[in-house]
């Protein structure tokens, strides 16, 4: 009798374990800002490494695993959650709990940073969520969220500048960007 | 070309970071960009700290390294899961023998894909009732009832329903189940009774065509579907009711 089955599951398990590894912090994190929520936010992220697990065979490139998660938790989230959510934000302080060390000023910031962040429409939201926490290029980003890449460029764009209009309010350099300096491109 | 400030600006703003030649140089020619991208990624490294010290669950790698399920769904921290939580207190409090309850606020992943092959199962069947057919025995519906474990109480409210089929229900394979349809005042009404595992709380249907809910009863669930603002309430409170499962 051949081992051979018993070899694949060890083989299967070791490289879905060591996908686990490299990769659960930030498709934990992408999931948090996503959904608002970290219960939520955890019962994606299973999801999304149950649905991983069977099909990792599908998974041809390893250097390509990060981007594949990413798009099953997006898929997984508009399937189970986003209609269902109720019209509220959710999002919790814990982040900012844990910064007891910094300076009362930096606290406030991060505290005005984290609400603006939450708060950013998930158009905007979601391809600065994919550039930071994932590091994805625009065109990588593009793909993941299936539109073409200057729509990409100009969401990116818009969301930092809605950010640092809060942030950089006395900037004198970049003030006068507006969002009509450039129509989205179409799809 | 040398780059204008607007699609420098546009750039500078869609990625601080980004390396290509042509960027760096327009970056260098004036103090004023130069300023703008060191703001920006000034920006981006609070970005940074923020979004990546969202906390995460301490045993989370090891859950799914071992592909486990959440043992229990965490309540959220919603103003729904506080309400909910009270109502459910309440209903035990009072003593009431079926869990026909609220024990969290939101559906689990599992229990919204048993809401998908719910639905799935009301479009694949509905075909078989939408004509006009004739009403089934109280015989004939308690039978059906029977077999998949349950048993309804005869009540004269209930038989004045236009019960129009009644069937053994697959939706979930090696479980029992019944599926009874009645006329409704929009038409065809589903009553399907599975007895399967409890969802974690009871929720509305979401669809286009039908409305409809899922309810915790007793070791099993309830789901009733109509179609779009047919009241469901009335045939919820006979049924919850009048049903009981007899283990």
């Amino acid at each position: 009798m051949s081992d051979t089955p018993v070899l694949d599951d060890r083989l299967k398990q070791e490289r879905y374990e060591a996908l686990v590894d490299a990769l659960y912090q930030d498709v934990y994190r992408y999931a948090y800002w996503l959904c608002k929520n970290s219960a939520l936010a955890e019962d994606l992220v299973q999801e999304t490494f149950l649905r991983a697990w069977r099909s990792l065979d599908s998974l041809q490139n390893d250097k390509a695993a990060k981007a594949w998660l990413f798009t099953i938790l997006r898929r997984e989230n508009a399937r189970l959650y986003e209609r269902y959510r109720p019209d509220i934000v959710d999002i919790e302080d814990q982040s900012i709990a844990d910064s007891d060390e910094n300076e009362p000023d930096q606290r406030l910031d991060r505290r005005l940073l984290h609400e603006a962040i939450a708060t950013l429409d998930k158009e905007y939201r979601e391809p600065l969520l994919l550039q930071v926490i994932g590091g994805f290029s625009g065109k990588e980003i593009a793909e993941i969220l299936d539109l073409n890449n200057n729509t990409v460029m100009t969401r990116l764009f818009r969301a930092r500048g809605k950010l640092k209009h809060i942030f950089v309010p006395d900037s004198k350099s970049g003030d006068d960007i507006s969002e009509g300096d450039m129509a989205e491109d179409q799809d | 070309m040398k780059m204008d400030d607007l699609e420098f600006r546009k750039r500078a703003l869609a990625n601080p970071h980004d390396t290509d030649e042509e960027f760096i140089a327009a970056t260098s020619s004036s103090t004023a960009r130069q300023q703008l991208v060191q703001e920006l990624r000034m920006l981006d490294s609070r970005l940074s700290e923020v979004l990546l010290s969202a906390p995460i669950p301490t045993d989370l790698v090891e859950r799914l390294k071992s592909r486990q399920p959440r043992a229990a769904a965490p309540k959220t921290r919603t103003m729904f899961s506080r309400y909910y939580a009270l109502a459910a207190s309440l209903v035990v409090a009072v003593g009431v023998t079926l869990s026909v309850g609220l024990q969290s606020a939101r559906p689990s992943a599992a229990d919204l894909q048993f809401h998908d092959d719910v639905l799935s199962h009301v479009y694949r069947e509905a075909p078989r009732y939408s004509s006009n057919l004739a009403d089934l025995s109280w015989q004939q519906i308690s039978q059906v009832i029977t077999e998949a474990g349950g048993h309804l109480r005869e009540d004269e409210r209930i038989k004045t329903l236009h019960i129009k089929f009644a069937n053994d229900c697959n939706i979930v394979p090696a479980t029992r189940g019944a599926h009874i349809v009645l006329e409704g005042t929009k038409g065809s009404v589903s009553v399907i009774i599975i007895n399967n595992s409890p969802v974690t709380t009871k929720f509305d249907v979401t669809d286009p065509r039908f409305t409809g809910k899922i309810i915790p009863l007793g070791v099993g669930n309830l789901i009733i579907i109509g179609e779009k603002e047919e009241p469901l309430e009335s045939y919820e409170a006979l049924i919850t009711d009048a049903f009981e499962w007899v283990i």
